[in-house]
Parts: C-alpha cells; structure tokens; sequence
C-alpha cells in the first residue's frame, strides 16, 4: 500500500522530532480485540487519555477490526467489526458489529493493581458478549500481571458457578442486553506480561473463552489449549505488530495503528511567520498623525479596504467589508484557511496595524460564517502594540480583548463584491464508509455560489470509482428512510447528492437562523428550517428545527416516483460544553419515519480540531421494527488534516459508524447545522487554543 | 484483507489526493510534502542560497564582503539537529527587540540578542520571560526563566526554570572570518518543578551578545546565532 506507508513515513518523520515522552510508565498494550488487554484477554489497564486506536487482527478464519478510543483516564469504547470467513456452509461468511465500554475502577497505586471492568459487545445479538472484571499489577518495569473473572464468552471455559444468577438468553434485537451483564457462568482468566525493551514485548495468558461458537457449533477454530502465547513489536508510537499462537492451534496476527489525537504529528502548524505588528509613532513625536481628518477623504475607504485585502489574502482571509471611525475600524472577516479562529484573528489584527491610520485606536473584527457575523472581538490597538514581545502575551492579550455579539454591519460599511470569489468549486476524490473497512471511493464535484451575504446556493454530484460494499436489501417494516441505502448507492451513480438554496440570518442577538430548500441529501428534499440561541460566552445553547421533506428516488435524479413518502420532522436541541472539550448534545423531536424520541449525544472535540464522540436514539419504535440493534446508536470522529500535515487547512475526514443501521431514529442529513460552525468563533471556541492568536 | 485495505487505502487517498478546484484549501499532497521539506529549519536553506550562494566555495572574508555590501545587519543561525545553515536579516525593530526573517517565513525575536520568539518552525517558542544581557553578566545570582511554548494540542503551556550563569573566561572567537575578543557565559537553567534542564552559551563582547546558543524549545532543540555585520 504504497500512499498510506507514505502517509505513515510522514506520521513517523513527525515523531521523530517529537520529543515523545518515553514510555516509562508502561501504558497498556492493545490485545487481539483493538481494546486494553493481553492476548485474546483484557486486563485492568487503560491506554493513556484520549489515545485512538485501529486495530487489525487476524485469527485463522476470523477477522476482527476494532476502533478504539480513550474517551476519559478512566472511559474507553470501541467499535468493532468481526467476520467469520465460511461460517456457514450455505451463507458463506458471517459478519457482527459490537461495541464495548470500559471503565477503569482503580488506577494502578503502589499496592493496588489497576482495575477495569468492562462489557464488551453489550448491545449486539451476543455473538461476542461478555462481561470481565480485570486487575493488572506492574512489578518493576518489566512485568506485568493480569487476572481477571469473565462472564459471557469469557466466562465458557474453566468456570466456577454463577455467583449472579443464571444468564438468560440474548435478545436477538439486541438492546443493550442488560439483563445478561455478570450472569450466568463466570471464570477466571490471567495472563503476564513481559516488556523486554521499548519494542519488544513477549505476553503469555490463560484463557477462559472455550470459544463455542468457533470450535463446537461451526468447527473454524479449534481450541485445543486455554493457553495463549504471543510477541508483540512496537515499530514507532504509531504503529505495534503482534504475532500469537492461538489456543494450541491457531496463528494469529494484529496490527494496530495508534494516533494521539493531542499532539499533531509536526508539533506545531508550520505556516508561515506572522508581519510584525506596526508600531505607530509616539504621539508627542508626531501629532499630525493621530488627526483623523482622513476620515473626510472620500478614496480613504476604498484605498484602506483594498490594503486590508491585499495582506490578508496571504492568510486566506477575505474581506467581506469595512466600517471606520477616526478611531474605530469594524472589519468583517470570511477566513477560509486557518483552521484556529483566534489565529486568523491575530493575523487579521496585524494586518489592521499596518494599515489603519494612526488615529484609530479600536480593533474589532467580526468573523463572518455562512455570510453571519458569529462573534465580534475587540482588540485595542495600544494593547497589540504593547504586548507583541511581552512574555505570556497571549493569556495577557486575552484578559484584555472582548468577545461580544457581532451585531448588524455597520449602515456606513464599505463592502466590496470583488473582493472575494462568489463562486467555489472543487472535484475532490472522497471515500464514503458505511463500515470501518466497507464503503466506496468516488469523485465529488461540488460548487458554491454566494448570491449575496447569507444566501448560498450550492451543490455536488458524485461519481463511485470503486467499491466493496455488499448488496443488502432492506426488511424493514417501517418507511425505508435510510435502509435503502446501499439501493441508492449502487443504482445512483453518479448522483446528485445535493442542490439547495440556504440563508442564513441573525435575527436577534444571539439568535442564528437557516433556512435550506432543495435536494438537502441523498435520499430526502424539501425544507429545512433552524434557529439557534447561542449568546457569544455561553456554554449552553438552544436550537429548534423543522423540516418538511419528500423521499429522493434511488437513481440519484430529481424525481419523486420510486416512495411516494414525505414527512414533517422537526427537533429541539439543548447543547452545553463541559468543559476541558467535552461537548452534550440532547434532541428531542420526530424522525424521519414518524417516529418521535430522543436523541443524547457526547463528543471530545480538541483544539486542533480532532473529534470523537458517540450518540444514541431511542424512540417509540419497537427493536422489533427497528431491526437487528433494537435502536440507532453509534460513533463519529472528525480527523482534521492540519493534524496530520502540520498546515493550515479546515478541511478533515468525517466518519460515522453505526452497528445496525435501521430507520428508526434516522434525522434529514442537512450540511451547514448551525451550532458547529458558530461555535468556533465564540469563547469556547477561541479560547483553547487562544495562544494561536499571536501565530 | 481486501477491505482493510481499501479502508488504509481510502484513509490514505483522502488525505493525500488533491483533486481540483477554486477552493481556497491548498492540496493537501503538496502541504504534506511541503510539511516534511519545511519542517523546522529547512526554512533557512532558502535564505542561505539567496543570501550567501551555497555553491560557490568563497572564503568566508569573501563572503563577509559579499554580505556587508548589502549595508545591513546580518545574522548566522544555524542548527546542527536540522542540518541548516542560513544569513537573516532584520525584518523588524522595536523597543529594542530584533526580528529576524528569512524570505519564506521562519522568523526569530530576540531582545539585545537573547532569544524571546520564533514564529513558522513549528515547534515555536510563542514568547518568553527571558533575561538581559546585563542579568547573564551578574554571574552567580539567581533568576527566573520561563518559556511560554503551544502544546502539540494547541494548548498554552509554560515552563519555568530557576537560571544562574557561570564564567568560562575569555575567549576568542572568529565569526566568518573576523576574530572577536569575548567572554563567554553559561547559563544553565533547572526546571522548578517537573525535571529537567536547559542551558545556554553566550559569548559577549562589551555589551552585546556577539555569538550564541539559545535553547528554542524541545522539538528544536538548540540554535546557534552568531552577529556576522552590525
């Protein structure tokens, strides 16, 4: 695989010049399952915060990829995708989706052991459900010790009664299978590590999962031993290789790709080096230039905007306009590249002291978002001066500039159409997963226009080059609001995927509103409506939406023929940050198949733009008529390219996994929500990573 | 293993492929190989070949000429971990801070020649409470050094360091060709709390820092500056 060696050459060059802390503390090592553990086993361990794994394993017929993530210290989940190759004479290969949480009890101390407990596969149809209650001790720095008591699969070999009760059967729409957690049989597991260097690591287990299901019902794998015995390689702190022998009889292997979602693998963004904040001559010296008569100049405007653009146009920053006073200058900003706001408002700002006259005192700058002010940020102009090369100057700079509501533009402002290009258009490969290893790779072309300030008018179509999804027919009992969607893959192509006008607007202050008409998604057009209440330093916010919307045939077209479906959807949201990144997100509303709940939602966002979180629908469909799953649930992150490249850029990889996808608690799929995009420019957006304000 | 490895692959396209466009985002293939040939001090190589032509083998008196006709100052820096060797020259002046640039924006601050910022390396010290030359001149008495760095999160971070300098005598030194009397000062740093320890060289001649070498920050490591034309 040529591109991803180079792309992992690069993760690699960019630790190199890291100076990675070094491993002392023995962080714990993924296992076979892409989670904390030994061999086929897990341990008491966690992997250190906010750590995000891919993990490959291979065992004989079985394949399992697992994402993991490190959500807190002490909260880990993964989502994993399992096949079995020729499980079934007839059907060929079997396939699951699971996901697992663990929680670290007990971190490791002088004399406790760490200590985990953990469901894995807690809502699937149970192929691979257990529950396990795991202490790991460290000895030295080289040795590590596991034992653990596991229920479920872990719990099939070797057991010792049913300290809970017995354990009832899995229900096959596999909600969260609660009643099944820590009952039935449990036994015990245990297992040791040995670290021999910073790369090698040599591990040996017992094992307590008799595996059923591979060996006594479908003949796969045979387990002649509960022993397990592996070696494991630690190539760079990206990536870890481990070779095993499997119950006696089997070989496996894994591979695991490991990303620190806070550090950016070229330390720091390399752009360029900011101009240096022009210093203004001491009043005393020279008075005449702190006169504002420029103001009654009648080519000042046009002249002092077109400076503006020029330098900033470096950045990637238009201009949308400019508002003066003789000692006031409001600019509003569209920045398209610099992926931290407070980043491009630094630069924004030294570009201002270049130009403006002596006499204007007062910065502010009011980033623009779909043609909407989203915040407005003061900065006095003496300040700047004064703190350029003042030790600490960011937090020093921060305790003196406002943040407040951007507020209408200025009746006297000076826009200029020509100053940026009102059309935008890019053909970009794209690769659309509906799996962690299935999906499709294409060509999109998507093209903006901006008509006016707050009205775009965009669209893309796109265009599959290659693919490895498997045909799958929707069973659904309910409207088929998204289960056709590998119907509308394979029969769309190239589709259009979308053609819409929106607007958007600041009705009041604080308050943001959209509107979207056209073919919003692949599958459903109509209208979709949205006003948020977000005041600039809140940590909560509020939004309501609604929609009307129509179902999109499957050829990717304009029609309306294939469904005859349409439906008024709508939803209200409380948003609120935690805090330290951690973003809550509560829906509450009706769904695409008339289907009325709620949706919770928990995301980790970092300053560099990283984003990994989890969500939940529950909602009066029956599991029955959900489907396999019982109800909508799953995982996204976003991957921001600047973390890998070290460049500015806003682009990123946004990914969705879903377990079971059902139409039960489907919502339109509308680009542009409001609360993300404003987000950014308000205090809790700008304020981790302020420090970019003087990059 | 077909679809791991359209996912890896997929994974890799995106990040790598460009496609085409009026977008403003640059293409991310370039910015990945540009992030590799750019990293750190590479920056400085363009500077050397405009400034000081890497391939003509001149003496370093005759370079020196070649330099002084430009009628400004001038600055060697060079890092050993980079292997980049480069002549700055200032791009800003104020309250007695230089900045020095090269032409394709790596910039380095420093106040009467002690090291207070950098900018477009990457692993920049964003600014810094640093010492006078006449602090590092009071050999022996204590200070306070703190370095303000953006963690690879982009989260504010400071380090702070109680600093003493120590005499090592005169020295003579020959900075491209031209000998200069110095004294030469270590100041060596240690991290209040957390570990670790930093030190720099200094080697002054009257009042001002002729040659030295200034810690940057832990992925740079040291560079070494040198005052080639006043």
């Amino acid at each position: 695989m040529q591109p991803s060696s180079r792309l992992l050459a690069l993760l690699a060059l960019g630790t190199a010049l890291v100076s990675a802390p070094a491993l002392a503390e023995m962080p714990g090592t993924l296992n076979l399952n892409g989670a904390t553990g030994l061999i086929d086993m897990p341990s008491g361990d966690a992997q250190r915060d906010a750590t995000f794994s891919f993990s490959t394993a291979l065992i004989g017929p079985v394949t399992r990829s697992t994402l993991s993530f490190q959500f807190s210290e002490r909260l880990s989940g993964s989502f994993r995708f399992q096949t079995w190759r020729d499980f079934d004479p007839v059907a060929g290969d079997e396939s699951d989706r699971s996901i697992d949480l663990r929680y670290q009890v007990l971190k490791e101390g002088r004399i406790a052991p760490a200590l985990t407990i953990g469901l894995q596969d807690l809502t699937g149809r149970g192929l691979y459900s257990s529950e396990y209650v795991a202490a790991t001790k460290t000895f030295g720095d080289k040795v590590k010790v596991t034992a653990g008591l596991g229920w479920g699969r872990l719990g099939s070999d070797g057991g010792i009664g049913s300290p809970f009760g017995s354990r009832p059967p899995v229900d096959p729409l596999g909600v969260p299978n609660a009643d099944q957690w820590f009952r039935g049989e449990a036994a015990p597991f245990a297992g040791l590590e040995y670290r021999v260097n910073d790369d090698w690591t040599l591990k040996a287990e017992y094992s307590s999962d008799a595996y059923v299901l591979e060996d006594a019902e479908r003949g796969l794998i045979q387990r002649d031993s509960p022993f397990n015995f592996g070696v494991e390689y630690q190539r760079s702190p990206y990536m870890r290789f481990g070779a095993y022998s499997l119950y006696g009889s089997e070989l496996a292997l894994a591979f695991h790709i490991i990303l620190d979602p806070k550090s950016r693998a070229t330390g720091g963004i390399v752009g360029k080096a900011p101009v240096p904040v022009k210093a203004r001559p001491a009043r005393a010296a020279d008075p005449e230039a702190y006169d504002g008569g420029w103001v009654s100049q009648p080519d000042a405007g046009p002249i002092l905007r077109q400076n503006l653009a020029k330098r900033l146009a470096r950045d990637g920053i238009a201009v949308e306009n400019l508002a003066y006073t003789a000692d006031t200058v409001q600019v509003r900003i569209r920045n398209g590249r610099i992926d931290a706001g407070s980043q491009a408002i630094g630069r924004t700002a030294r570009a201002l002291s270049h130009v403006m006259p002596a006499s204007v005192e007062v910065f502010e700058i009011v980033p623009v978002v779909n043609g909407i002010g989203a915040s407005k940020v003061t900065i006095r102009r003496s300040d700047l001066e004064a703190l350029e090369y003042t030790a600490d100057n960011a937090t020093l700079l921060r305790e003196r500039v406002t943040v407040t509501d951007a507020g209408p533009a200025p009746a006297w402002s000076l826009g200029d159409e020509e100053l940026y290009p009102k059309f935008r258009w890019s053909l970009r490969p794209v690769v659309r997963l509906s799996e962690p290893m299935e999906g499709d790779v294409g060509l999109r072309l998507s093209a903006n226009y901006d008509m006016a300030p707050g009205w775009v008018l965009s669209g893309s179509i796109y265009k599959e080059i290659a693919s490895n999804r498997e045909t799958s027919v929707s069973t659904s009992t309910l409207p088929r609001v998204r289960t056709d969607g590998a119907r509308y893959s394979e029969l769309g192509d190239p589709a259009l995927e979308k053609l819409t006008l929106a607007w958007f607007a600041r009705p009041a202050d604080s308050f943001y509103s959209r509107l979207s008409v056209g073919y919003l998604e692949r599958m459903h057009a109509g209208v979709s409506g949205e006003l948020l209440w977000k005041p600039v330093d809140s940590q909560l916010a509020l939004g309501a939406e609604v929609n009307y919307s129509r179902q999109r045939d499957t050829d990717g077209g304009l029609g309306f023929g294939e469904y005859d479906y349409d439906i008024v959807t709508g939803h209200v949201s409380a948003y609120y940050d935690f805090g330290n990144g951690y973003l809550g997100q509560l829906d509450v509303g009706r769904y695409l198949a008339g289907d009325v709940g709620a949706t919770v939602s928990v995301d980790r966002v970092f300053a560099n733009g990283w984003r990994v979180g989890a969500f939940a629908t529950v909602t009066d469909v029956s599991a029955e008529d959900f489907g396999e799953g019982g109800f909508d649930k799953g995982v996204r992150l976003t991957i921001p390219f600047n973390w890998a490249l070290g460049t500015d850029t806003r682009r990123g990889l946004d990914l969705n996994f879903r377990p079971n996808g059902g139409d039960g608690g489907a919502r339109l799929s509308v680009d542009d929500r409001l609360y993300q995009s404003i987000r950014e420019y308000h205090t809790d957006g700008l304020d981790p990573d302020w420090g970019r304000v003087w990059r | 293993m077909k679809p791991v490895k359209l996912a890896l692959a997929g994974l890799a396209a995106v990040a790598l492929l460009a496609g085409c466009g009026n977008d403003t985002t640059p293409n991310p293939m370039a910015a990945a190989v540009g992030a590799v040939a750019k990293t750190g001090m590479a920056k400085l190589k363009g500077q050397s070949a405009e400034a000081a032509p890497a391939a003509q083998p001149a003496s370093p008196e005759a370079l020196r000429a070649e330099l002084a006709q430009a009628g400004q100052p001038i600055l060697l820096v060079s890092s050993k971990a980079l292997g980049q060797t480069g002549f700055l020259t200032v791009s800003d002046a104020k309250g007695g801070v230089l900045t020095w640039a090269t032409p394709d924006g790596a910039t380095f601050s420093q106040r009467d020649g002690v090291l207070i910022q950098t900018r477009g390396l990457g692993f920049d010290l964003m600014s810094a409470q640093a010492p006078s030359v006449g602090q590092l001149r009071q050999v022996g008495t204590s200070y306070q050094r703190v370095y303000f760095f953006l963690g690879p999160d982009d989260q504010g971070t400071r380090r702070t360091y109680d600093c003493v300098t120590s005499s090592l005598g005169a020295e003579r030194i020959e900075v491209l060709g031209r000998a200069h009397a110095t004294t030469r000062l270590t100041e060596t740093c240690t991290r209040s709390s957390g570990g670790g320890k930093v030190t720099n060289e200094f080697w002054i001649e009257g009042a001002m820092i002729r040659q030295s070498r200034q810690w940057v920050s832990g992925g740079l490591g040291h560079i070494d500056f040198a005052r080639v034309i006043d």
